[in-house]
């Protein structure tokens, strides 16, 4: 079932109708996103993927619920975005997983492969040292690219809420970032 | 941490007249969209969409279907009375259930006690019960208004402890119990009723 022509409404008509295999394109269509921005949460894909999967089974089950199918993608990531917040809450203060390295490049790979890895690694830790509201308030708005009526919808906060907290964001994030390159600089 | 420049914001925000920023603020615009470019860029992980489906596809465990079993039982002990409109209904529904059940004990386990939902809702074609307790799965624990006056009844076993509830009406209108007096706001930003069902005592 290829079904990329299929409305989300369409799709969750269909498992709402029974045919709960339907739910597998929901999964293809957002789980790449959801992985993401849970990986970006946690600082860690394993975490990511307990998340995600946890979420996607509890949206399943809750599909009916979903008041607006149009707005398939919003609700996800609300469901995802409050398993995050679960799985921080639980995680013992400076717990770091092995998989929160990021992928080194390796010597056989060219210069600009390498110097990508190096910028990867930095924007990384810099966004670890934002807080989970900040963090989660840049990656939704520039990372997975949602409008701020969206965001709205995913943290159930006011939109000048989350305007100031995006803007506060950035400060944050250009700070570190600036911080960091400075002292690497000799 | 200073703030930034007000145009920056507008800028990345897609707000205000637009036209070029000053060379220091194009800097720090580049420097964060190319932060999200970078986060923007996943590894190659795992799907896990074979997990999910399977999880999805699993069947009931054995303890739905005993709480299925016990949903009519008519021996009930009332634990929570909830329809507002009628003071004497709720008396009486508590005058029945302090009245010594006849006939043998249900067989109740030592950590089970047993609830009974009545919710008042006039007009519908159907309430069920969703919770905590069930996977929130909403066919499985329907609730009768025999006498067709707008009141919904059920009876079922539940483990004793706390649990998350809410009664979904005409198969598609999810809504907390208005008396239940004890709320928590769930993962999708609703109110979801807390019951609290202790032990049967012996």
């Amino acid at each position: 079932m290829n079904g990329s022509e299929l409305s989300d409404a369409d799709i969750v008509a269909r498992v709402l109708g029974g045919d709960q295999e339907a739910f597998g394109l929901v999964i293809k269509r957002y789980e790449p996103g959801l992985m993401r921005y849970a990986a970006r949460m946690l600082g860690s894909w394993d975490a990511a993927a307990d998340a995600v999967a946890e979420g996607l089974v509890r949206a399943f089950r809750h599909l009916a619920s979903c008041r607006d199918p149009a707005r398939l993608r919003t609700w996800l990531y609300r469901i995802v975005s409050n398993r995050c917040k679960s799985h921080l809450a639980r995680r013992p203060t400076g717990d770091v997983s092995i998989d929160d390295v990021p992928p080194m490049a390796d010597a056989a790979d060219n210069e600009a492969a390498l110097e990508r890895a190096e910028q990867m690694a930095q924007v990384e830790r810099a966004l670890e040292t934002l807080s989970a509201e900040k963090r989660e308030a840049f990656l939704l708005k520039h990372v997975e690219g949602l409008s701020y009526e969206e965001m709205a919808a995913v943290t159930g906060e006011r939109v000048p809420t989350l305007k100031m907290r995006v803007h506060r964001a950035r400060e944050a994030l250009l700070a570190a970032l600036e911080e960091m390159e400075e002292s690497e600089d000799p | 941490m200073n703030p930034l420049d007000p145009r920056l914001h507008q800028a990345l925000d897609g707000d205000g007249p637009g036209g070029n920023l000053p060379p220091a603020l194009e800097r720090q615009r580049a420097r964060l969209e190319q932060a999200a470019v970078l986060l923007a860029t996943g590894r190659e992980s795992p799907s896990v969409a074979a997990r999910v489906m399977a999880t999805v596809r699993h069947p009931l465990p054995a303890r739905r279907a005993r709480l299925l079993r016990w949903l009519f039982t008519p021996r009930a002990i009332v634990l929570r009375i909830r329809p507002a409109w009628s003071l004497a209904l709720a008396a009486g529904i508590l005058l029945v259930s302090l009245l010594p059940a006849p006939g043998p004990q249900l067989p109740l386990g030592a950590e089970e006690g047993i609830a009974q939902f009545v919710a008042r809702f006039p007009g519908a074609r159907s309430v069920s019960v969703v919770g905590s307790f069930n996977d929130w799965q909403p066919d499985q624990i329907p609730l009768e208004d025999r006498d067709k006056d707008g009141v919904w009844r059920g009876v079922v076993v539940l483990p004793a402890g706390t649990h998350e509830y809410m009664f979904v009406v005409d198969g598609e209108r999810w809504v907390p119990d208005p008396l239940a007096g004890r709320y928590v706001e769930d993962d999708f930003g609703r109110q979801n009723s807390l019951l609290i069902v202790r032990a049967e005592k012996r």
